[in-house]
């Protein structure tokens, strides 16, 4: 090996061994892990403090630190270019107005072209994006935002801190934003000058930054020109908003394309690298394979690509497939209203709810989902065994030990037994359910009937049908069993406040209240410790409330969890997607190149 | 012939009337909730009922259709529920030139192939080449056209390369752009077209071919092109262009799959993207579209027979 290979090796083997003693050089029972509220502070978290935060969650190990180790692989490439990307399994862009998105896929999309206060990293730590730093009061309830100066819109208005305000009444007005409970807690936005801002809660929030403020998934803050608005009126603008991002967009063909191209004047002179995203959205899979292959696109983003077409990917040379935990879980649902699962009071202690009939059956659904074996067949191995709503791309509040502790633990004897025990023993006398889903998960419920029927001896019937029909039989609890989950989840708000409180937004909210009187899930104890983690700034604190909550939701069985699913990215060797943009769940293209 | 097209052109808005009722009553009796789609991962009980009463969907059926059938008469189908509340007339004029591409193309290709197979069919009947038109034409129509299109797509985007796997450039960019990408679906829609033009080119020219006319014209010693193409072939297009009015509605019927296994919006796309979503507007809309085309395509048919046959008129 050369002299100064070696050397490299050398020191970067130094230099790993060093910042793995730094990171985990903190007493234990500090619960600022040796870090102080500046580095806490924005606009960004260093390095050390990303690294120690993983240390303290036991996430961290030295593959995080040595360079090239990461499953991005980078080809030489320089600026410019025309990248063409393919979106996969939607038909047409509805919207990239951040108040009417409710897709990930768009803000995918949207994510390039709008800027926020803040944006997540690959770790899903917020970092300043139109904000320049902040501070926080001691009670957790007002931020000061320095912003940014000399930022421009893409029409050439000024952005500055009437536009924050703007943003935020516009969000707030159920007439033209769906995302006004995401700034609930806000009680006002207050202009202190023409680059500074100031937000007032009613309530300290622990996601604040990650999820109120975030760019891309947050949206209710996503910062839109109100010079645009006015001339454009709100549909033009949902076609081709006009934001401060890195891309513009100059033409959308709903339904065919969206051209997004450099915008010369963004704030950051070293990005965005191309000068051009082709966009085009396509259904079927296999078409967007053989786009893939032929060269027609280069970069497939959009809802997750075909399990089956994965492995094809990966085979081809000439193109990279990069996977990393996804920001989602998927269940089963059970009524709980309804036999065989019916539980009338979730807020019973455990030992009084496992001597119950209804219990018993979830439970022994959950425990005999064998989820290594579903994985394998289902996801064609692609997946993390889930136990709950937080997910492993969460890092630091993702509970790991969950797996071996969790009361959903496979254990087909003890599944067998209870299902015994509630008077179906090898699923005798067991009544034909149906289990609700989407089309695109038929292949996957087959595999849970196909374990369910090995495992149990019960039979389920399956139901495919249109996502509108599935939405609203959930919400209206008119289900036996509903194969359903969640995606782009970035804050442990997304899993716990979104599906795991009684009055979460899709626990039975157009139930008929009068026969239901709570949801798929309530307790009591759930709700304190998850208000509780909302309003907790100290983040070791904030984690343990997180993973308490998770566990119970887990051991009481609020549904049978699944998996979470893995975030693929499939690209061309041609394109370099660097390390720093590979946001789970997200595309972000300001610092991709083509070579 | 005044009076025939009024009363046809009378009957025709009536059919595209009773069309446009029926989904708009179908489309609401049919499970799915297009506000708990749309909001699904958004909003609050608030937000959900402020949308419905934006949109008009807290209002009595009756009262929302004779809300909505009062804006169709004055020209305006409304706007898509979804995202941007694009007028659904915009929606319709961007799709149609892209569904008539393809339609007009899969005619062309339907044509090109039907024409000339039928006739040697017929000519040739019972020979080896009868025998491998009829296999070839069974196998067009019994080959599903979303299965042919991904076929297509295999062999010539992914495996040879020389044409786009995806996606539609309008004529105005470019001839070749426009038919390179169109090549392949407006052929995965034509083909089962072309099998039942030829079937029925053979069977109608089988007929012609035992008339008096054509032994006369034998008898006289013209050449049998003559024969064929002058006497016998447009006799046996009348037919024919009975099942071309019908067929449309399969061309059309094939382009919504099609459509979509190419990413190509056309009204088919809107149609399934509309139904999908439950997004009344734009498929109460796209259904007038379409039952438009096809019943004016039926008229036109009808009145090409008095071209095609200087003996029928209409009355």
């Amino acid at each position: 090996m050369p002299k100064k290979c070696k050397d490299f090796e050398s020191q970067t083997t130094h230099d790993v061994e060093r910042e793995l003693y730094d990171a985990y050089d903190f007493d234990p029972q500090d619960p600022m892990f040796g870090l102080s509220s500046r580095e806490l502070s924005g606009p960004q978290l260093e390095r050390r403090t990303v690294l120690r935060l993983m240390a303290a969650a036991g996430t961290l190990s030295a593959m995080h630190l040595i360079p090239g180790s990461n499953v991005i692989s980078e080809a030489a490439a320089a600026s410019g270019g025309t990248l063409k990307c393919g979106w996969a399994g939607v038909g047409e862009f509805r919207t990239f107005d951040p108040a009417r998105i409710a897709q990930v896929l768009l803000f995918q999309i949207s994510s390039n072209v709008l800027s926020g206060l803040t944006h997540i990293n690959p770790k899903l730590v917020a970092e300043g994006d139109l904000a320049l730093d902040w501070t926080v009061n001691d009670a957790g309830t007002e931020y000061v935002f320095n912003l940014r100066e000399g930022v421009t819109f893409h029409n050439g208005d000024k952005f500055t801190a009437d536009d924050v305000v703007y943003t935020y009444n516009r969000s707030k007005d159920p007439k033209k934003s769906i995302h006004g409970r995401v700034i609930k807690n806000v009680t006002g936005v207050e202009r202190l000058g023409d680059h500074k801002v100031k937000i007032t809660l009613k309530a300290p929030q622990a996601s604040f930054l990650t999820k109120a403020l975030e760019r891309s998934s947050g949206r209710a803050m996503t910062i839109v020109s109100r010079g645009a608005i006015e001339k454009m009126g709100d549909a033009q603008y949902g076609l081709t908003p006009v934001g401060t991002g890195p891309f513009r967009i100059t033409d959308h063909k709903q339904g065919q394309s969206v051209t997004l191209e450099r915008f010369d004047k963004y704030y950051d002179p070293d990005r965005p690298k191309l000068d051009k995203i082709i966009i085009t959205p396509i259904v079927d899979a296999e078409p967007l394979a053989a786009a893939m292959e032929a060269g027609d696109i280069s970069l497939i983003g959009g809802n997750p690509v075909a399990p089956e077409l994965v492995g094809r990917f990966e085979k081809n040379p000439d193109i990279n497939v990069s996977i990393v935990p996804g920001p989602g879980f998927q269940s089963v649902w059970m009524n709980p209203h309804i036999d065989p699962f019916k539980v009338s009071d979730f807020n019973k202690p455990l030992p009084e709810l496992m001597k119950e009939k209804g219990f018993k059956v979830r439970l022994a659904i959950a425990k005999a989902l064998d989820r290594d074996q579903y994985i394998k067949q289902a996801q064609f191995g692609r997946g993390v065994p889930a136990y709950g709503t937080i997910n492993p791309a969460m890092g630091f509040y993702f509970d790991e030990r969950i797996a071996e502790n969790s009361n959903q633990q496979f254990d087909l004897k003890e599944a067998q037994r209870l299902l015994a025990e509630a008077g179906y023993p090898g699923g005798k006398g067991f009544p034909e359910l149906t289990m609700n889903h989407t089309p695109s998960a038929r292949r996957e419920v087959q595999v849970i009937k196909a374990i369910l029927k090995r495992n149990l001896g019960i039979n389920i019937k399956l139901a495919a049908m249109d996502f509108p029909v599935v939405a609203d039989k959930f919400q209206k609890l008119d289900w036996e069993l509903t194969r359903l989950g969640s995606g782009g989840d970035f804050d442990p708000d997304d899993g716990i406040v979104d599906w795991m409180q009684t009055s979460s937004k899709f626990n039975g909210r157009t139930r008929d209240k009068s026969k239901y009187k709570f949801g798929y899930w309530s307790d009591a104890e759930t709700d304190k410790l998850i208000d509780e983690q909302g309003q907790t700034a100290d983040l070791k604190k904030r984690k343990e409330l997180v993973q308490k909550a998770n566990k119970i939701t887990s051991d009481k069985v609020a549904s049978a969890f699944l998996f979470h699913p893995m975030d693929v990215l499939v690209y061309s060797k041609k394109v370099n997607f660097p390390a720093e943009s590979r946001i789970p769940g997200l595309v972000d293209l300001d610092r991709v190149t083509i070579s | 012939m005044k009076q025939y097209i009024i009363r046809r052109l009378i009957g025709a808005f009536i059919v595209m009337w009773a069309v446009a009722t029926l989904v708009f009553v179908m489309m609401r009796l049919v499970p799915g909730d297009p506000l708990a789609a749309m909001l699904f991962d958004a909003a609050d009980p608030d937000m959900v009922e402020e949308l419905r009463r934006q949109y008009g969907l807290d209002q009595p059926i009756y009262v929302q259709y004779f809300k909505w059938f009062w804006q169709v008469l004055q020209g305006n189908l409304g706007s898509s529920i979804y995202g941007s509340r694009t007028p659904v007339t915009t929606i319709i004029a961007e799709a149609f030139p892209r569904t008539m591409s393809l339609a007009t193309l899969g005619f062309f290709f339907a044509l090109i192939i039907a024409v000339p197979a039928g006739l040697i069919s017929a000519i040739r009947k019972h020979s080896a080449m009868d025998h491998t038109v009829t296999v070839f034409a069974f196998i067009g129509l019994s080959m599903p056209d979303f299965w042919l299109a991904i076929l297509l797509i295999i062999v010539f985007a992914a495996k040879l390369q020389v044409l786009p796997a995806i996606g539609y450039v309008p004529l105005s960019q470019g001839f070749w752009p426009w038919l390179s990408h169109i090549i392949l679906p407006a052929f995965a829609i034509g083909v089962g077209f072309a099998a039942i033009i030829t079937r029925m080119i053979r069977s109608s020219m089988l007929e012609i071919l035992k008339t008096d006319y054509m032994r006369v014209a034998q008898a006289k010693g013209l050449r049998e092109f003559v024969i064929l193409t002058r006497h016998g072939f447009p006799n046996a297009l009348i037919p024919v262009l009975t099942v071309m009015g019908i067929a449309l509605a399969l061309l059309l019927a094939g382009a919504v799959v099609v459509e979509n296994v190419f990413a190509i919006k056309g009204l088919g796309r809107v149609l399934i993207e509309g139904i999908l979503n439950r997004d009344y507007p734009v498929v109460q809309g796209a259904i007038i579209a379409v039952s438009a085309i096809f019943v004016f395509a039926n008229l036109i048919v009808d009145l090409l027979y008095g071209v095609v046959d200087p003996r029928i008129r209409f009355e």
